[in-house]
């Protein structure tokens, strides 16, 4: 493994760390570009500067994905790139890792896992299934961020097609159908699960909520996101039924 | 788990789950479900924090937490509500829906403090610039812990804040009030948002037909139960 590397990894870890609105993670991303780059600093001091100044610019990706930029950047940085097509690797490598992740983790895995955790709870099984849930996630992201940094060290400028062939790309459409299947599952089930244990008037009043949040968010979209919904639809309740 | 001892495991487990949502290590603690189970844990009382964790699960199950975009700190905000429902042990049908309007507005207060920490590390980067266009590594070094570490404060505050209103809001409120309906409300209102998010991220191609057999799966489990 290339000196650094680890280091890196852990660095990686942390890369939302300063997150902001000018630079999103660039900042991350150079801290976690400092021990990779060391090599650099005895072999070419000028390169390095360059380097680093280059590696806190602008970025933004899925965080689990930035060490495939990390790691394409550093591989560019050291064959000699221009500086120009260094940034715009890092550049061009924003929206691709950006949408890519989110299709894969947030709207795919990570419903999915949870999806099916609260299925088991509410088809009864032991509340350690969350942990088991967890710890399954938290493995599969940990070898992620591995994989991702290693990839991108592996291919430096042409990360690009060795994303697209890479299992990733493969399995993001299918974690989204998993998640819209465990989802679907998830609902009558939760919904029996949690209102079962109510009389007859909670029960109605409980699915005529659910109706009318659920045509109010169809219809009015954004402006009717759940919270306020919610919050509404509580606090109408409390006044109603509570308070009188 | 009771007193001072658990008060600050309650804490300490909040920041643990606050750094989670988008700073250190973002696997999955921050959810609902995951942040009540060991809240529960912690105050001895799994099967009602699990309650309250699945109907905010099912909140957050609407929310795609994507690079800039605006969300709600659920997972800090669950702990709050779990402390709430605490206050009323063997109370859960009554007082649920109490504690998921409190988590609710927790979340949205969560949402709030993330959105002034990423302005405040924004200011930070902007006073640093000419240093970061210099290559000064050690600037960079300083600029990611003190965002990190400003999250461990917001994190930690977020929690206090929360679970000491909890304290106040369950000695305020009588107990003669009719609380079931609005509970029923919440998993209602819970059951929308969840079913809304995944209509929303359904899109097209063969994601709503799978949607569409699992509610099937899930009618057939359901009423066979």
């Amino acid at each position: 493994m290339r000196r650094g590397f680890w280091r890196s990894y852990c660095r990686l870890l942390v890369v939302q760390g300063s997150w902001n609105y000018e630079r999103m993670t660039g900042i991350g991303l150079g801290y976690a570009a400092e021990p990779l780059l060391a090599d650099l600093k005895t072999a070419d001091p000028a390169r390095h500067s360059e380097a680093q100044v280059r590696s806190v610019e602008y970025f933004n990706s899925h965080p689990y994905l930035a060490g495939l930029a990390l790691g394409a950047q550093v591989r560019a940085e050291d064959e000699g790139a221009p500086g120009e097509l260094v940034a715009r690797l890092r550049t061009a490598l924003t929206s691709p890792l950006g949408s890519l992740g989110d299709q894969f983790f947030w709207a795919g895995l990570v419903p999915a896992v949870m999806g099916a955790a609260v299925v088991a709870l509410a088809l009864g099984a032991p509340p350690p299934a969350v942990w088991i849930a967890v710890g399954g996630y938290a493995g599969f992201r940990l070898w992620t961020g591995f994989w991702a940094l290693r990839a991108g060290l592996a291919s430096g400028p042409q990360i690009g097609a060795a994303v697209g062939r890479s299992w990733l790309t493969r399995w993001a459409p299918r974690a989204g159908i998993a998640a819209g299947f465990i989802l679907g599952v998830m609902l009558p089930v939760t919904a029996g699960r949690l209102l079962g244990g109510f009389g007859q008037r909670e029960l109605l009043i409980g699915l005529l909520t659910a109706v009318v949040g659920l045509v109010g968010g169809i219809v009015l979209g954004p402006r009717l996101n759940s919270v306020r919904f919610g919050l509404v639809a509580i606090l109408g309740g409390l006044l109603f039924w509570g308070l009188r | 788990m009771s007193g001072a001892g658990g008060v600050l495991a309650l804490l300490a487990w909040g920041t643990v789950i606050g750094l989670d949502l988008t700073t250190f290590p973002q696997v999955l603690l921050s959810r609902p479900l995951v942040a009540a189970t060991g809240a529960g844990l912690l105050l001895g009382d799994v099967a009602a924090a699990v309650q309250v964790g699945i109907v905010l699960e099912l909140f957050a199950l609407d929310v795609l937490p994507v690079g800039a975009s605006k969300y709600p700190d659920y997972g800090t905000a669950t702990i709050g509500a779990v402390a709430l429902l605490a206050q009323r042990p063997g109370e859960v049908t009554a007082w649920l829906g109490l504690a998921v309007g409190y988590g609710l507005a927790g979340a949205a207060v969560g949402g709030m403090s993330l959105r002034l920490l990423r302005l405040l590390n924004t200011r930070a980067a902007r006073r640093a610039s000419a240093g970061l266009a210099a290559g000064d590594q050690r600037l960079v070094r300083v600029l990611q812990w003190r965002g990190i570490l400003t999250d461990v404060a917001r994190g930690a505050i977020l929690t206090a804040l929360l679970v000491a209103g909890a304290s106040v809001l369950a000695a305020e409120i009588p107990d003669a009030l009719d609380l079931a309906p609005v509970s029923a409300v919440a998993v209602g209102a819970g059951l929308a948002a969840a079913a809304g998010g995944a209509y929303r991220s359904a899109g097209r191609g063969s994601r709503p037909r799978w949607l569409l057999v699992g509610l099937g799966a899930g009618l057939a489990l359901a009423l066979a139960r």
